[in-house]
């Protein structure tokens, strides 16, 4: 779907969209179409339930005294408190709602709202920023669907007065935008096409957008004593890779921000395999990995002013004659030793050395990580926060913030000493598991472990990554969950 | 076993015989690190030509604060308790308040079942310590220090109690009882049938026993002051219902009315050490049994105050006992807050383990004094989110809610979200959810293996 914006027609054609806030308050184009029908649009909205809260819709068609085709009115609700993250909505909802209504074209008028902080401008790529998200879709491999079961509409046109500014705007959000489609398209991706080596070539592609990018094989590994990492690979036919990537928009010699993702192609659990009843979506247990990639897509796309590194640790966890097996120590890149308990705790063993390699080689200002680590997550805080571990308050604070400004939210759960006796080992320095209860707990208290000092923070994504329902401006499937929230973090406090 | 508090022969940190400080360092001289590092909770008995002599380590003098001097305490208990020494003698050259505290560590953890349950005491259960005398320079000042700690932990003794009696002792009008013989405390039996808390009345159907809402008044100030609501789940025995449990473990469900006994001993504190509040304490009793009486899967119950429940799980009971606890406190009692307490979700175990119990809140004041309380207190506390965007799991189809949901997902907080419901938005409510701390899989400091009284000492101090 394209998107442009575009001065406000004086007599608009085709399929038009309107705001209308809470209590039939029709907005300046609302008003004007009103006056030219006769009163028509308001005839309309006193004869139906459509009072203008959020997200109501009410969808008039080929409206008399008008040259429109379709009017589709929008609930906005009440104007103050009508933010980037409500315009975002509202672009979603108009995708949502005609995405597949058969027109090719549809225009979107934005006028102010009043109440809003926003400018018109502001809201009108907001809108677009929103509309974009919602409009993706993962059809590559669908090689006989139907024409009506696809999307009809190509072209969304924004219509605002200041269209020009509005178009520059956008230029950053269509740029985060391209990130998330990648993280989205990384994810859907089913394990037989994205595995390390090919998945490690994404990454290699970013050099196009200026990214410096690494890539690290078994033998360096090996050299550099990543056991944990290794240890996960070495049952699979696919060859483990550890990537690093750079984005050097800052000050030369600035402490980079770090992000580490876990990314496992296909996890089947190893040795310790697991149940066939949804294995499949194990396909995505590299998220955390492509929420790095996006992210450093978007940042360098956007040409974000400041210095980034991207690592990502690719393994595909597989059982076979060399896999390895419960019981097994591993010697990390830190010198410290694991005993594997179970080989389905893979991502932390990954982490674990990633991390310490970041930060070793680096020296970040800080280090976050994102990996769908572990299930108890999930009955932990379900499907609407994703779980935020850090050993640091105030970036634990920017993280909390950065997710409520743009609706992916994090909770905070302890990183606490007590919970760390779980994860002590008979015969090693400390197990890679510690139990269920607590669950997600003790696996940051792993990854605490191979912290040094760094200021961290650990989100697992396992119950937010992938979506069964479709939200405001993330249809079902992929969420790219991070590239957003870590995108508004570097951009509201690291970039000069 | 008692506590009691005497000076020193002379000043603690110069006295003649025995003169523990020149004694110990003796002693110290003789040991190499790897004896003994003088750590916090070290503690390490010496039999010398005088008799036993035990150091004891304290770590750093700076880092003594309330919470690591109860646990050098208890731990002294725990580990001098069955040594064979019948007086004990404690002289730390610590200040009164700090010795009261190292009397309340010991008195925390110098808790058993009660013997009634055997016919004769194990062996490995014998304590030999009968007296443990706490030294310093001001014992009356230690003493009244004491008398209010004192007055929690016995309270907190009680709870155990309450919570490691059998499902055919501790029946629901054995619970009544119990809670009748509570000094100071005026109690009031709601017979749920006649009062409309049938989701009450619902869960506990099934039993022979009838079930009740206890009500206990604490009056400790004047008759306008709007007290504070502590509600607590007293199921005595939950076999889960018709929804029936598996059969390991299943025995640990004499536990469930820990909710309710953590209530009845912070009652049992505040009355004792005279607190000028007023307290109101609501404890939903009844026992969750199956029969051909039992509620089913899918009955439609409607609560007090209307809401109706389609009761999915027989075995997620605890919620729709509070409910109408939490329904009924907050129509007639004109809570200042509302704070109930319940061994409700096997989830909350998944997502916060045995260290902190889940903490949800309509009132961000109200959380803050409660996690700051349990910090203080060592009963510790997690804030987790309660919103609306986990409604949908407990949208029933033909009632107004439903009790849970058969998805994986969070169920402590699909609880917390369903118990909102029954609570007025106007009335500062806090909900705790202990399953995973009520009882202790292995020792601790301040309580051995089994219940712990979880929430008597956390509701005192944020009372208090």
């Amino acid at each position: 779907m394209k998107i442009s914006f575009a001065k406000p027609a004086s007599a608009p054609e085709g399929a038009l969209v309107v705001t209308v806030l809470e209590g039939r308050l029709l907005g300046a184009t609302g008003q004007a179409l009103d006056a030219e029908s006769g009163g028509a649009l308001a005839r309309a909205l006193a004869k139906s339930r459509f009072e203008g809260k959020k997200d109501q819709t009410l969808l008039l068609h080929a409206p008399a005294g008008l040259k429109l085709d379709r009017l589709l009115l929008v609930g906005i609700g009440k104007g103050k408190g009508f933010d980037a993250k409500a315009a975002q909505g509202l672009g979603g909802l108009v995708v949502a709602q005609l995405g597949g209504s058969g027109d090719a074209e549809v225009t979107l008028a934005i006028d102010l709202v009043e109440g809003s902080s926003l400018s018109a401008a502001e809201i009108a790529a907001n809108a677009a920023f929103g509309a974009k998200l919602r409009s993706y879709r993962f059809d590559r491999y669908r090689t006989k669907e139907k024409a009506e079961d696809k999307p009809s509409l190509k072209k969304l046109v924004v219509s605002v007065a200041d269209h020009g500014d509005a178009k520059k705007s956008y230029q950053p959000l269509e740029a985060v935008a391209e990130g998330v489609f990648l993280t989205r398209d990384l994810a859907s991706e089913p394990a037989n096409i994205i595995y390390p080596e090919t998945l490690a070539e994404q990454c290699k592609a970013l050099s196009e957008q200026g990214v410096e990018v690494e890539v690290l094989g078994e033998k360096q590994m090996k050299k550099l004593g990543m056991g944990a990492l290794l240890g996960v690979g070495q049952g699979s036919e696919r060859e483990s890779q550890l990537v690093v990537m750079r984005w050097n928009g800052g000050a030369e010699g600035d402490a980079p921000l770090a992000f580490i993702g876990k990314g496992v192609t296909f996890d089947t659990g190893g040795i310790s395999i697991k149940p066939a009843g949804g294995m499949e979506d194990m396909k995505w247990d590299m998220g955390g990995s492509a929420v790095v990639i996006g992210l450093m897509k978007a940042l360098a796309l956007r040409k974000a002013k400041v210095n980034v590194v991207g690592v990502v640790g690719l393994v595909e966890n597989m059982p076979s004659g060399t896999a390895q097996r419960p019981g097994d120590v591993v010697t990390t890149m830190s010198g410290q030793t694991v005993e594997v308990i179970n080989t389905d705790a893979e991502g932390r063993l990954v982490l674990a050395d990633a991390l310490w390699y970041t930060q070793d080689r680096f020296k970040p200002h800080f280090m976050i990580d994102l990996a769908t680590l572990t299930g108890a997550i999930i009955i932990a805080l379900g499907d609407q926060y994703a779980g935020l571990f850090s050993n640091d308050d105030k970036l634990a604070d920017k993280l909390i913030a950065a997710g409520k400004d743009v609706g992916e939210g994090v909770w905070r759960l302890p990183v606490d000493d007590p919970y760390d006796k779980q994860i002590k080992s008979d015969i090693a320095d400390m197990m890679n598991v510690g139990g269920r209860e607590g669950g997600s707990i003790t696996a940051a208290m792993f990854l605490k472990r191979f912290v040094n000092g760094v200021k961290w923070a650990h989100l697992d994504i396992a119950g937010v990554t992938w979506s069964k329902k479709d939200g405001p401006v993330t249809p079902k499937g992929a969420t790219a969950f991070g590239v957003r929230l870590l995108d508004r973090l570097v951009a509201d406090n690291y970039e000069k | 076993m008692r506590i009691r508090f005497a000076s020193p022969p002379g000043p603690v940190s110069a006295r003649a015989l025995p003169a523990p400080s020149a004694e110990a360092e003796a002693l110290l001289a003789r040991l190499d690190q790897n004896d003994f590092k003088a750590e916090p909770e070290e503690v390490l008995p010496i039999l010398t030509g005088e008799g036993w002599r035990i150091l004891v380590g304290l770590g750093e003098r700076a880092a003594l604060d309330d919470s690591a001097l109860r646990r050098i305490g208890g731990n002294l208990f725990a580990e001098l308790a069955q040594a064979g020494i019948v007086h004990l003698a404690v002289g730390l050259d610590l200040s009164p308040e700090q010795t009261a505290q190292v009397a309340y560590g010991v008195l925390l953890r110098a808790w058993r079942a009660p013997a009634q349950y055997r016919k004769t005491p194990d062996e490995e259960e014998i304590w030999h310590l009968a007296e443990v005398t706490m030294l310093c320079d001001a014992p009356d000042m230690a003493r009244t220090c004491f008398a209010r700690l004192e007055a929690v932990g016995r309270a907190v003794h009680f709870a155990r109690d309450l919570v490691v009696a059998p499902g055919n002792v501790l029946t629901p009008p054995a619970f009544v009882d119990a809670l009748g013989k509570i000094p100071g405390i005026e109690l009031e039996v709601i017979n749920p049938n006649k009062a409309g808390l049938n989701l009450l009345q619902a869960v506990g159907q099934g039993s022979q026993y009838k079930p009740a809402l206890a009500v206990l008044r604490y009056r400790g100030a004047g008759r306008k002051d709007r007290p504070a609501v502590l509600v607590g789940k007293g199921i005595t025995f939950d076999t889960g219902g018709i929804s029936i449990k598996p059969a390991k473990y299943m025995e640990m469900m004499k536990g469930d009315m820990g909710g309710g006994a953590a209530v009845a001993g912070a009652l049992m504190a505040l009355a004792a050490r005279n607190a000028p509040i007023n307290v109101v304490g609501v404890v939903a009793i009844a026992e969750n049994a199956v029969s051909g009486r039992a509620s089913r899967p899918g009955d439609v119950v409607k609560g007090y105050g209307g809401l109706t429940v389609e009761i999915i799980d027989t075995d997620a009971e605890g919620r729709l006992a509070l409910a109408d606890a939490l329904a009924y406190a907050a129509k007639n009692f004109t809570p200042s807050k509302i704070i109930d307490l319940a061994t409700l979700t096997g989830a909350v175990e998944i997502a916060l383990g045995f260290e902190r119990a889940g903490l949800f809140a309509t009132s961000d004041a109200l959380a803050e004094q409660l996690f700051a309380a349990g910090e203080a207190e060592d009963e510790k506390l997690w804030r987790l989110p309660l919103t609306d965007l986990y409604d949908d799991a407990i949208k029933s189809d033909i009632a107004d809610l439903k009790n849970c949901s058969w998805e994986r997902g969070p169920d402590h907080i699909h609880a917390a979200r369903f118990l909102q419901h029954f609570v007025p938005d106007d009335i500062p409510w806090a909900h705790l959810d202990i399953a995973g701390l009520s009882e202790a899989a292995e020792d601790g400091p301040l309580a051995a293996e089994g219940p712990t009284g979880f929430g008597v000492r956390l509701l005192d101090r944020v009372l208090a």
